[in-house]
């Protein structure tokens, strides 16, 4: 008997988290991840029994985050007046420490592309050739902007009022 | 990553998949070895896990987050689509379970994200069926552990200060009887429990604290085929767990102890739960019914530890039936 059920809930929880780091918002989050699933269960025939449910599944994400993020430029910018009210009235409180807020700033600074790798790596622990396949790059431009993510984190926490991250030892 | 010429010549890229847990057995010597002299590379793999543990906590708050209505019913029907006529009862759909994969989640990403090494699944070759499920079992007992020792709010759903009402409520979510074995005699009080779901349907998760305040818990599922095994063992980082199936119910125990310690906990909870549920307890139904029959109630045993520890209910309970 296989694990499906609990699998694809396992896969689509990351994927909600993946969109709400990415977005931010978590109207938006909810949004990408239901355009994905909309278009993840359109398509089920073309996922293959036993090949990679959840590189499938963060590639077809990613596609409509592309696809969003271009129309949007496309068309003029429409303010949705609960979005706005979602991005004041609910500042995440997780972000109370110091160091969670620097973060948070750190990883917002990044250029997206950067920012992606950074969260479907660190976050999100897919692996490296599956990210190279999901943004359609090869892997040493993974590497390369990972490594890059993580200095440009670094050199900000560094700099921001001595935060320290000696944490993990 | 790349090619390697020299033999202890460690490039940028394997630095990262250190960190990443993303690197081979033999490369990682490698690094560790460059990591003991280079302080600097030392200190950039440490910054680069904690960015890792930060990330995890700013966003793992998802996890706990129901989703909305509509990619509920999405990710319902996907699985339609494409579970390979893998048609699962409703299980699955039920908040418990979603929050279960979250937790899975957690713990599957913690481990592959950041600790790096070692956190593939302990599961041995597929030589039986059994053994297969039997291994994911102990692997859920585990994280089930993990997750719910690790943060006080989530610690028990139910409490033992009425241990017929929490045993029989886990038994009706089972659809079994199950019990929370009296582990008075090598100092272990029942704290309460919680309904989770598993690889084998639901189970049930009895917690248990010593004086010292250190935590166990009792896993208890139902396989499809109850065949009898002896005592396994799998250890995930710190937690140890043992796990067996006795007559229909298949246990785990989990506890952050060593395996000899764990086993004698373990021996004792097998005794227990081979002698049967005490008689105080009485089947489900019976005991919404006639409440008064049961004559003998040896309350000494569960009264000699006042519950120190305050159950505290999380709010999942209030949703499910």
């Amino acid at each position: 008997m296989s694990k499906f059920g609990v699998d694809l809930e396992v896969h689509i929880a990351s994927l909600r988290r993946y969109a709400r780091a990415l977005m931010r918002n978590s109207a938006d989050a909810e949004d990408l991840v239901q355009e994905a699933l909309t278009r993840a269960v359109a398509r089920a025939d073309s996922f293959q029994a036993g090949t990679n449910l959840r590189a499938w599944l963060f590639t077809i994400l990613h596609n409509v985050h592309v696809n969003q993020v271009r129309s949007k430029a496309a068309r003029p910018q429409e303010v949705d007046v609960d979005d706005v009210e979602s991005k004041l009235v609910s500042p995440p409180r997780q972000e109370e420490r110091v160091e969670l807020r620097e973060m948070m700033r750190a990883v917002d600074e990044l250029p997206e592309e950067q920012r992606k790798v950074l969260l479907l790596v660190a976050l999100e622990g897919l692996k490296y050739d599956e990210v190279a396949d999901m943004l359609g790059v090869p892997i040493g431009t993974v590497m390369s902007r990972l490594s890059r993510a993580r200095e440009a984190v670094r050199a900000k926490l560094a700099n921001e009022g001595g935060v320290t991250l000696r944490r993990v030892k | 990553m790349n090619a390697h010429q020299g033999l202890g010549r460690v490039t940028e890229d394997e630095l990262h998949a250190y960190v990443d847990g993303q690197l081979d057995g033999n490369r990682r010597l490698a690094v560790e070895r460059w990591l003991a002299e280079d302080a600097e590379a030392s200190r950039r793999a440490e910054d680069y896990r904690a960015q890792a543990m930060l990330l995890h906590e700013m966003f793992d708050t998802v996890l706990r987050e129901p989703p909305s209505d509509t990619v509920q019913e999405l990710s319902d029907r996907l699985k339609g689509r494409i579970a390979f006529n893998d048609n699962r009862p409703a299980w699955h759909a039920r908040p418990l379970v979603r929050f279960a994969a979250a937790v899975m989640l957690v713990v599957a990403g913690a481990a592959g994200g950041w600790m790096g090494r070692g956190v593939d699944q302990q599961v041995a070759a597929p030589v039986a069926q059994q053994r297969q499920t039997l291994a994911t079992f102990a692997q859920e007992a585990t994280q089930a552990h993990r997750f719910y020792t690790s943060d006080e709010r989530f610690q028990v759903e139910l409490g033992a200060d009425n241990q017929d009402e929490l045993n029989g409520w886990l038994s009706k979510r089972m659809g079994r009887d199950v019990f929370g074995p009296d582990l008075g005699r090598i100092g272990y009080r029942l704290i309460g429990g919680r309904s989770l779901p598993t690889d084998l349907g639901a189970g049930a998760q009895y917690m248990y604290a010593n004086d010292g305040n250190k935590r166990i818990t009792l896993f208890v599922g139902a396989p499809q085929s109850g065949n009898q095994s002896n005592f396994s063992f799998t250890q995930n980082g710190d937690v140890a767990t043992f796990y067996w199936v006795e007559g229909p119910l298949a246990y785990a125990l989990a506890g952050r102890l060593s395996k000899e310690e764990l086993l004698e906990i373990a021996k004792a909870v097998y005794q227990d739960v081979k002698a049967g549920p005490p008689r105080r307890e009485a089947p489900p139904e019976q005991q919404q019914q006639q409440p008064q029959q049961q004559q003998q109630q040896p309350q000494q045993q569960q009264q000699d530890h006042p519950p120190g520890v305050q159950p505290i209910s999380d709010t999942q309970k209030a949703k499910e039936s």
